[in-house]
């Protein structure tokens, strides 16, 4: 997806934006490998052939449809908390609609899809209408949709599912047990994102808003529709991700989605999003789903707690950051050097921001 | 954090602000007239809910909330946001528990170990922040996995259902025996007049709300915003450990989940926002912030007076937060302060 930064070449600030990135990619790309290879010597049960290794793949691929929708919200210069309350939500009432009123659970899946665009929908309007911060206003609806799926799920939430169903979190595709639902679900949602924010004018104008959403609306650009319709592609994924944890547990719950923020934000920040909008490419967040994900399981396989999971996944969220940032700052450093010295009247602007 | 609201934001306030110009009543004290509203209106229904007991419960319910709120409203008015505040409370709650339940950790060692930790653990966020320019929800966020895992690995599994006595007096007792405030309360009463007179009045106060106005004005104004920034967090760190130490004396009891468990990040945030304090930075309200819990306090008492079950108590608080923001950034453009 380099295209999206090549195509302005002519802004010197992009291309040293873009060769930067790449060269994260790169990184991402020896990261998934050492952590593979790593693993496979380390963790004896981690490799066990290719089958195996897919298989694995099953445990946090929600979280990588998750982190599809949310690098959208997160290119705008937004972000999106009630992910998890989405998600949770959506899988709710689907298993309700399919428990309670005899729904053919496809369809109740269907139903789910368009609650979770509706949800992101809310969350979109509050954004753009109330013009409230994207994170207090969905830091308000993730404690309402919160509440709604604890309601809605009420003191014995519907379990068992159709096996037919649960194949979309624990089948394969092949009968040899190869490549799992999963994995052909993520592909096509990955690729359909990476196109969408690469190849077409959708995408360009998320990155322009999260570049300068002032400059987007003296454009043209729409700016509070393009916001909006973000908003609803995170809450879709968010159900999607609903459906599938809840095909994988073969049940729902309302605490299903809580642990889906935390990695989904770290996913699309190791990929290289800015978390100010406006950079990054959708094949450095796919690589990072990897990277994170196998980490994740191997560091489980390898017999650390999920609590020590979660702190190496805080560590490695400031880290990349931290890294990126130093990165970033020595090239600009080095460029400003540059540019002083070529054109003196032109003095750099050095930014003194905090954040 | 980020930038959404621009120049469609500035036409509508430039609209809106003659009508809207005149003076606004101060948060706080609509805050206190809707608490007085709201006791008021719910005791004549049920006069168990004005009964001394209840009202001492409210009080004393919302203390350990408002010191969390008060470094968050500190931390907002810089710009930043800081959701560690409840592992660091937990750690706060079950390290001094367990110290007080294990070996009788005496009470003042533990008022001193509640603040070395939280500031500790807060000038850390702060540098993250500050020195290596890492988004504050990010470096909270990574903070608040991390400050968590370490409350887990150090309880074990152990919790704090007992303290000696020292500590239930200090969270629970009265002042003096004819004066029926408790020690809570006074203690806060105590914060609160420190840090307000600290943002008010003092030079670093100024800094803070300089950096969250216009973080590079700050800086060319001269402003050394990278170590206002980490004094800020350290404040907020401080402020939420010792927290910590007061809810495990009030309540006797701690585990794992002791912040985490409630959300206080959340709450903290949506009571600074209550209080109106701006999500944008540049201003805090610190009596707002106080007067926004005990409100959050009253009427989550009142859900459970009322019967409401408990699972809607979170949606009751998100719509708070979505009000008040509301109804606060029309408030801030009416004022002209900020466009």
């Amino acid at each position: 997806m380099t295209r999206l930064e090549q195509s302005t070449t002519q802004a010197s600030r992009f291309a040293v934006l873009s060769s930067l990135i790449s060269g994260w990619e790169l990184a991402l790309v020896v990261a998934l490998f050492a952590v593979l290879g790593g693993f496979a010597v380390g963790a004896p049960g981690f490799f066990d052939g290719i089958g195996g290794l897919l298989q694995i793949t099953q445990y946090f691929l929600p979280f990588g449809l998750v982190a599809m929708g949310l690098s959208i919200v997160i290119l705008t210069g937004g972000i999106d908390l009630s992910v998890g309350a989405t998600a949770s939500l959506s899988a709710l009432v689907m298993a309700q609609l399919w428990a309670m009123f005899g729904l053919n659970i496809w369809l109740a899946a269907a139903v789910a899809l368009v609650l979770g665009g509706l949800l992101g929908a809310i969350n979109g309007l509050i954004v753009t209408r109330l013009r409230t911060e994207p994170l207090i206003a969905t830091l308000a609806t993730s404690f309402i949709y919160g509440s709604i799926a604890t309601a809605v799920g009420g003191d014995n939430p519907p379990s068992g599912f159709p096996d037919s169903f649960n194949a979309l979190g624990i089948g394969t595709v092949d009968p040899t047990g190869l490549i799992p639902w999963q994995l052909v679900l993520f592909a096509v949602v990955a690729t359909a994102t990476g196109l969408l924010m690469g190849r077409t004018s959708f995408g360009r104008k998320v990155v322009m808003i999260g570049y300068n959403s002032g400059t987007a609306y003296y454009s043209g650009i729409p700016v509070q529709r393009v916001l909006l319709s973000s908003y609803v592609l995170s809450g879709l994924t968010a159900a999607l991700a609903g459906v599938v944890l809840a095909a994988y547990y073969s049940a729902a719950r309302s605490s299903m989605g809580d642990p889906l923020l935390l990695s989904t934000l770290t996913m699309v920040v190791l990929g290289g999003v800015s978390i100010f909008g406006g950079e990054g490419t959708i094949t450095g967040v796919i690589l990072a789903v990897l990277v994170l994900g196998f980490l994740r399981q191997g560091l489980l396989i390898a017999g650390y707690s999920d609590m020590v999971t979660t702190m190496v996944t805080g560590v490695i969220l400031l880290g990349s950051i931290a890294v990126k940032n130093t990165l970033s700052t020595r090239r600009n450093l080095l460029r400003a050097r540059l540019r002083r010295w070529r054109t003196p009247a032109h003095s750099p602007q050095t930014n003194p921001t905090v954040k | 954090m980020s930038d959404t609201i621009h120049p469609i934001a500035a036409e509508t306030a430039a609209v809106k602000s003659p009508s809207a110009a005149r003076r606004r009543w101060p948060r706080e004290l609509v805050l206190l007239i809707v608490i007085i509203a709201v006791t008021a209106g719910i005791g004549v229904a049920d006069p168990g809910f004005v009964a001394k007991q209840n009202l001492q419960f409210m009080i004393l319910n919302s203390v350990v909330l408002s010191l969390v709120a008060l470094g968050q409203t500190l931390v907002i008015a810089t710009r930043g946001i800081d959701l560690s505040v409840a592992p660091v409370m937990g750690l706060g709650a079950v390290v001094t528990g367990l110290w007080a339940q294990q070996f009788g950790f005496p009470l003042w060692g533990a008022v001193l170990a509640s603040l070395a930790m939280g500031a500790v653990l807060g000038t850390l966020n702060g540098v993250l922040v500050a020195n290596l320019n890492i988004p504050p929800i990010i470096v909270t966020l990574g903070t608040y996995s991390i400050y968590g895992g370490i409350v887990f690995i150090y309880s074990d599994g152990v919790q704090v259902y007992a303290v000696p006595p020292e500590y239930a007096t200090f969270g629970n007792a009265s002042i003096l025996p004819f004066l029926p405030i408790p020690i809570p309360v006074v203690i806060l009463a105590g914060v609160l007049g420190l840090s307000w007179y600290m943002l008010e009045h003092t030079v670093f106060g100024r800094a803070l709300l300089a950096v969250g106005n216009n973080a590079a004005a700050a800086y060319s104004a001269g402003i050394s915003c990278a170590s206002t920034v980490v004094r800020t967090y350290a404040i907020a760190g401080t402020l939420a450990c010792f927290a910590g130490l007061i809810f495990v004396s009030y309540t006797g009891s701690a585990t794992v989940m002791t912040g985490t468990g409630d959300h206080i990040e959340l709450q903290s945030i949506a009571v600074a926002l209550i209080g109106g304090t701006a999500a944008a930075g540049g201003r805090g309200n610190l009596i707002g912030t106080v007067m926004g819990s005990l409100f959050l306090s009253v009427i989550l008492t009142a859900l459970v007076f009322m019967h409401v079950p408990p699972i809607w108590y979170s949606a009751g608080e998100g719509l708070m937060i979505l009000i008040a923001v509301t109804v606060g950034m029309n408030q801030s453009r009416a004022g002209g302060e900020r466009t």
